[in-house]
């Protein structure tokens, strides 16, 4: 849908454009920065327990606490004793030449057919 | 007999000589001028940018291939007269297409962007900017660069409608820049696509040396705080929310947003794993492979080889340029009226440009050369989908201004 019917370009028509456009893209942008607040209090009035620190202590990126550390050691201790030896899982078979013989022979095997005198 | 045998051999030289004139070899020398050779080298370079040092090869590499087959003379696998003047004529296409015009048809009707924006909303997890929708302005001060480079476009000779898809660069997103293009100004289809994805190729080269200068060491080392856990109900609703708000404002931007939240909300819904996982792979490698060789074949010597291409590289690159201070800017205005607790590291501003995930990942690599502690990657992934969709509000209000 156009929104413009500007037949004569100009320097004016330009500046304008581009200052609505910019705005209109903060408008739509701010209007979902508004929504997706309002959003974030519903889902944080619903799970109090999930949103907030279990001690009501801000977590600061880069510290962990001495539970955390004992919980990914344990987690690297299973890990690594679950490991076992990698085998090589590639299976190949190799072809092997054999010299004719008659006792392992295809067409000596299958009956032959009745031969009319 | 002996005038059998000479009628006959007249008529094998005859074939022969015809048979030769109808190869592309001839027209190397009959139909080639020097814009060709130039192009087919150009086709060769990117090509090697994109096996040998891997800069966006999904799509460089096709978009090369596509146009070193529209340059070799004799192929006639696209035709620029099918398309002329920005629309199809129908009452010649089927008579004269080649198997490239066929493809190009997807590009032309708006199809392949959308397909593309299906499989990159399966492939974005927006739990960082749900859980910062502060993200959003980020998001939106980057497509500055859109705007100043729309304006620059004019001053330096450009129309309206060429200067808002060559603006549209510095939202740093592919089917965006394409699927305006297409509608805007399609002789610029060419140009405008390996710009935007060489530059986007390029966020680690161009956006560090800005960041470093708009930013002080404090600013840089600045950590923040843990992103709150997002609920799959809240993932569920936020697609629906965002599709419903920007179609009914911005109808223009409707089939990008729509096609983006989409995607997201087959990832998210979790029921329908087939789909999902269709879309990021099959359908996505599908559609990339058509966009690329057919953007690329758009790219003949006429449309490519002129100072309007040099102009767009340059622009292109202003482009980039005024998104990434914007984002960064914004940030640092914000960290004025924020608490000290929830401070914003401004590198994150700069990811707000789009480019997913090169430009965020930038950021993490900037944050962690200021202090190797800090990791701001899932904080610069906010802006990062929030540029996403503030590029294609952008280019839903340049369609609705211009188109």
């Amino acid at each position: 849908m156009k929104i413009l019917i500007v037949t004569d370009w100009g320097w004016p028509e330009m500046l304008w454009v581009a200052l609505i456009s910019i705005c209109l893209v903060f408008f739509v942008l701010v209007l979902l920065v508004g929504v997706m607040k309002c959003f974030g209090l519903v889902f944080a009035r619903r799970q109090p327990s999930v949103a907030a620190a279990p001690s009501g202590r801000v977590v600061v990126q880069g510290q962990v606490h001495e539970e955390e550390i004992a919980a990914i050691a344990t987690a690297l201790d299973l890990y690594r004793s679950a490991m076992h030896d990698r085998e090589s899982e590639v299976l190949t078979i190799l072809s092997i030449k054999r010299a004719y013989s008659p006792w392992n022979s295809k067409i000596h095997g299958l009956t032959q057919l009745p031969d009319r005198k | 007999m002996g005038n059998l045998l000479t009628s006959g051999s007249d008529f094998v030289s005859e074939s022969l000589l015809k048979f030769v004139e109808s190869t592309g070899v001839a027209g190397f020398f009959t139909q080639m001028g020097w814009g060709s050779v130039v192009m087919l080298g150009v086709a060769c370079f990117l090509m090697y940018l994109a096996i040998r040092h891997k800069f966006e090869p999904l799509l460089l590499f096709t978009i090369a291939f596509g146009m070193l087959l529209t340059n070799l003379p004799g192929a006639d696998l696209y035709h620029t007269e099918l398309f002329e003047g920005g629309h199809v004529h129908w009452d010649i296409f089927v008579a004269n297409a080649g198997l490239l015009d066929y493809l190009y048809l997807g590009v032309k009707l708006g199809i392949y962007p959308c397909l593309i924006f299906v499989g990159v909303g399966a492939m974005t997890d927006f739990g960082p900017l749900i859980a910062n929708p502060k993200s959003f302005l980020l998001g939106a001060a980057a497509q500055v660069g859109i705007f100043v480079t729309f304006l620059g476009a004019y001053a330096l000779g450009f129309t309206p409608t060429q200067a808002g898809s060559i603006g549209i660069i510095g939202g740093a997103d592919g089917p965006t820049a394409i699927y305006l293009t297409s509608m805007l100004s399609p002789e610029l289809l060419g140009p405008i696509a390996v710009a935007a994805y060489s530059y986007m190729a390029l966020v680690p080269v161009i956006q560090p040396p800005i960041m470093r200068l708009l930013t002080t060491e404090k600013e840089r080392k600045i950590k923040m705080r843990t992103l709150r856990p997002v609920s799959k109900l809240e993932r569920i609703l936020f697609p629906i929310i965002i599709a419903v708000i920007i179609s009914l404002l911005l109808p223009s931007a409707a089939p990008l947003i729509g096609c983006l939240m989409l995607g997201n909300l087959m990832k998210e819904c979790g029921v329908v794993d087939r789909l999902s996982k269709t879309v990021q792979n099959e359908l996505m490698n599908i559609v990339v492979i058509f966009l690329g060789l057919t953007v690329g074949a758009t790219a003949t010597a006429e449309a490519f080889l002129n100072f309007r291409t040099l102009g767009i590289l340059v622009l292109g690159v202003v482009a980039f340029c005024m998104g990434t201070a914007g984002g960064l800017l914004l940030a640092k205005l914000m960290n004025l009226f924020c608490k000290e607790e929830n401070k914003i590291n401004p590198l994150i501003g700069s990811a707000g440009v789009s480019a997913v995930p090169m430009a965020a990942r930038v950021s993490q690599t900037e944050g962690q050369k200021a202090d190797p502690s800090n990791y701001l990657l899932m904080h610069a992934m906010g802006p990062n989908v929030a540029g996403v969709v503030g590029s294609a509000v952008a280019a839903g209000i340049l369609l609705s201004f211009l188109g």
